[in-house]
């Protein structure tokens, strides 16, 4: 007997050690303690070494749980991202509101300018209703141009509406008889800002916010993607300074052929910006590829003014004459007094120039600044690059030797004269 | 020499046929050093855990990952519950196919079954205490079974719980019936189980006159016969927890929202299975509790063994109480797999 007791004696003495080798192998959890939830959280006992997402949202503040969810106690990584919004991207369309919304964050008032994800729900880049309109009129599904159908069914949330246009539907291709509508539904809706990608690397971006505030060229190879951006796989960066690229991964592509309700990719072979901007049969100034998009593009033509609309040409404002005005006009601009001034703001998330009150700067026909313009002294303007920091002078028509009918000032004129050729 | 304290617990000697492992499985033992590991890890425990909806389930994460040996200490809570209610069930098993619930024993051995009762009650409401997404399901079905009562659900509801839905209240509640209001009087019980036997003459075993073997062991031999079990059974136990960690999950976020799978705790699946089948105050309240009732006073209708029938494994006289039971066992066990297959 005092040999089996000793026998067991010995295996319980086993078990014990392994239990203390076990929690020797533990990790050391490193602790972040954010500022705004004040929760102790251990997520960087693995994501050390990810860089900070933005500097707008620093991770003493912020932390990683407020937006990202997750089990900010838990060791275990299944554990740990069992709760996560929307993956490893929380600000995928169906999660944002929880993820980054908040009266204090992007659900904020209309008029304190925070309401971005009220805008982006009903933009014209997340409802696709124009593109789904178009093709349901021209396949006879519906007898006119009304928009009724959004990829999911949307509310204007600021009402009343200045478009009319209140709600959409959801469209359902299954609902639809025709079968060109049907094909049209399950191969065309990709494009929408919180669908996946189709296949390819020039396709490759995230969805929701990230589709645009997270671009992955020309930071990122596609390899990355694969291999792992930064560290851990994960490309962890958020940024207002979004290069044309990353439009492109939608935009300029290539186009659905109505007839076999299929996405043809476009088949010629960029070898420089010149040329991988646009599609071959498009025109377009000198301005329009050395500058990125949201050079001139507003937040407001980008995500929506928080009113539903029916196609691209209704959101869509910015023209050549936006920043070089006419013939019979200057440009607008406006003086800055108010240290609450959006446009602060704007320039304090891409700090690319160092805005000081007195500076004067152009805006848009609807009041938007272009923060990363300047007025120069002797009637010229200068315009920095929101992505390359490059410093462009130019000058207003006015005054110029352009013979312009003064009644055609839209951008489609300006490319008679001024389209750049490949 | 006087016998020390812990000698002092046992008798001077015991029938040595009865005292094999073989005939009394070391089960009425193991389930007492497992409800001493209980209260010991137990009371570890209620120095971390936070008996909150917001905090239940991050509390135990802490313990689990954070706090040194933590994880551990609530493995081992974990397992030895498990074992108790597996160890607790082979006792039951063992007393009735051994005929040890004879006439002048049915009052401990209905001891024993309410006994058993309040651990499968201290389990379920320890599985309630981790108050993460695994135990939703368990918590609003166990909740609503108890509304379902005609006349005295909803008053029995509120008495046990406190308020209308789960939430705060509840989840104090279940903390003080877990750690006190079951516990405690589960530890009464014990101890006058343990009594009882003692009292009814130790294991059952035949009267002198008719026993065939008349060795006894001594206290000593006793002891170490339950030392070994205690190493054994620790060792066991510690292998389990490192390598099979106790459930944890995401604590609760919304509890009415919809679950798609149901998920009982292992001993109450073959309930859950019954529910699948109609009425959930019938399949799910009625029929366990008739089983348990059934399973009560099968010593107070049936004969049981007496005389040299006593102590003896599948005795004659306890046969029909033995076909009860395996038919029982039987159905539970099915129905336990029926759930865990249709799980899966």
């Amino acid at each position: 007997m005092n040999r089996v007791l000793f026998i067991a004696s010995f295996l319980l003495l086993i078990a014990i050690s392994l239990a203390w080798w076990q929690e020797e192998q533990k990790i050391i959890p490193i602790s972040l303690t954010p500022a705004i939830t004040g929760q102790t959280e251990y997520c960087l006992t693995c994501h050390a070494d990810l860089p900070e997402i933005s500097p707008s949202h620093p991770i003493e503040t912020f932390g990683c749980v407020l937006c990202h969810g997750g089990e900010r106690l838990a060791l275990d990584a299944d554990l740990a991202h069992s709760s996560m919004r929307g993956g490893a991207n929380p600000s995928d369309l169906s999660v944002a509101e929880e993820s980054c919304g908040g009266e204090n964050c992007h659900s904020g008032t209309e008029a304190d300018e925070r309401d971005h994800i009220q805008r982006v729900m009903t933009s014209i880049q997340t409802t696709y209703t124009g593109a789904i309109t178009s093709v349901r009129f021209t396949f006879g599904a519906q007898a006119d141009q009304t928009a009724r159908f959004g990829v999911s069914s949307v509310t204007d949330t600021t009402l009343p509406s200045l478009t009319g246009i209140t709600s959409l539907q959801a469209f359902d291709p299954q609902n639809e008889s025709n079968p060109n509508l049907i094909k049209f539904g399950n191969n065309c809706l990709t494009c929408h800002i919180n669908a996946q990608p189709i296949e390819g690397k020039q396709y490759e971006r995230f969805t929701g916010c990230s589709a645009c505030h997270t671009p992955i060229l020309p930071y990122f190879s596609s390899e990355d993607l694969v291999n792992g951006g930064e560290s851990n796989g994960f490309i962890h960066r958020l940024t207002t300074a979004i290069p044309y690229s990353q439009c492109n991964t939608c935009h300029n592509r290539g186009n659905y052929n109505l007839q076999t309700m299929e996405f043809d990719e476009r088949s010629d072979q960029p070898h420089s910006r010149a040329e991988n901007y646009y599609q071959p049969i498009a025109q377009f100034t000198l301005c329009e590829y050395t500058l990125d998009c949201v050079d001139c593009h507003t937040r407001i033509e980008a995500m929506g003014d928080g009113d539903i609309h029916a196609t691209k040409a209704d959101i869509q404002y910015t023209q050549c004459k936006t920043c070089h005005g006419t013939l019979n006009e200057l440009p607008l601009t406006k003086t800055l007094f108010d240290p609450n001034d959006i446009a602060f703001r704007m320039a304090l998330s891409n700090p690319i120039l160092d805005l000081q009150i007195g500076d004067t700067i152009l805006v848009t026909e609807q009041g938007e600044p272009l923060w990363n313009t300047r007025v120069l002294p002797n009637n010229q303007y200068v315009l920095i690059g929101k992505v390359t920091r490059q410093q462009f002078t130019f000058h207003p028509v006015m005054g110029s030797n352009c013979l312009q009918d003064p009644n055609q000032q839209e951008s489609q004129y300006c490319h008679e004269c001024h389209a750049v050729e490949r | 020499m006087r016998p020390n304290f812990f000698y002092h617990l046992h008798p001077p000697t015991i029938p040595a046929k009865q005292a094999r492992w073989r005939y009394t499985l070391g089960a009425g033992g193991m389930a007492v050093f497992l409800v001493l590991i209980l209260v010991l890890t137990g009371a570890l425990e209620m120095f971390f855990y936070i008996p909150t909806p917001a905090e239940a389930a991050n509390s135990i994460q802490t313990l689990t990952y954070i706090i040194p040996f933590g994880g551990l200490l609530r493995n081992l809570h974990f397992w030895s519950a498990q074992f108790l209610v597996i160890i607790s069930g082979v006792h039951l098993i063992r007393v009735v196919f051994t005929g040890s619930a004879t006439h002048s024993r049915r009052f401990n051995y209905l001891l024993g079954l309410i006994l058993f009762l309040l651990i499968v009650l201290i389990d379920f409401t320890g599985y309630i205490l981790r108050w993460d997404q695994g135990i939703q399901w368990a918590l609003v079905v166990g909740v609503n079974l108890v509304k379902s009562i005609p006349l005295a659900g909803e008053s029995l509801y509120m008495a046990l719980l406190g308020e209308a839905h789960p939430g705060s209240i509840s989840l104090i509640r279940f903390y003080a019936w877990h750690v006190f209001g079951l516990s405690l009087v589960a530890i009464i019980l014990m101890v006058w189980h343990i009594f009882r036997v003692r009292r009814d003459g130790g294991i059952a075993v035949p009267p002198p006159a008719l026993r065939a073997d008349s060795d006894r062991i001594s206290r000593m031999t006793l002891v170490r016969r339950e030392i070994l079990a205690m190493l054994l059974l620790s060792g066991g136990l510690i292998i389990l927890s490192i390598f099979f960690p106790a459930p944890i999950g995401p604590g609760i976020t919304d509890l009415k929202a919809s679950l798609s799978t149901a998920s009982a705790p292992w001993f109450f699946l073959w309930v859950q299975q019954l529910l699948k089948w109609g009425n959930p105050f019938i399949w799910g309240v009625l029929i366990p509790i008739s089983i348990w009732l059934v399973m009560a006073v099968f010593p107070y209708i049936f004969p049981m063994a007496e005389g040299n029938e006593t102590g003896r494994c599948f005795s004659k006289a306890s046969r029909p109480a033995q076909i009860i039971i395996t038919v029982f066992i039987s159905l539970i066990i099915m129905l336990t797999l029926l759930a865990r297959w249709s799980v899966e």
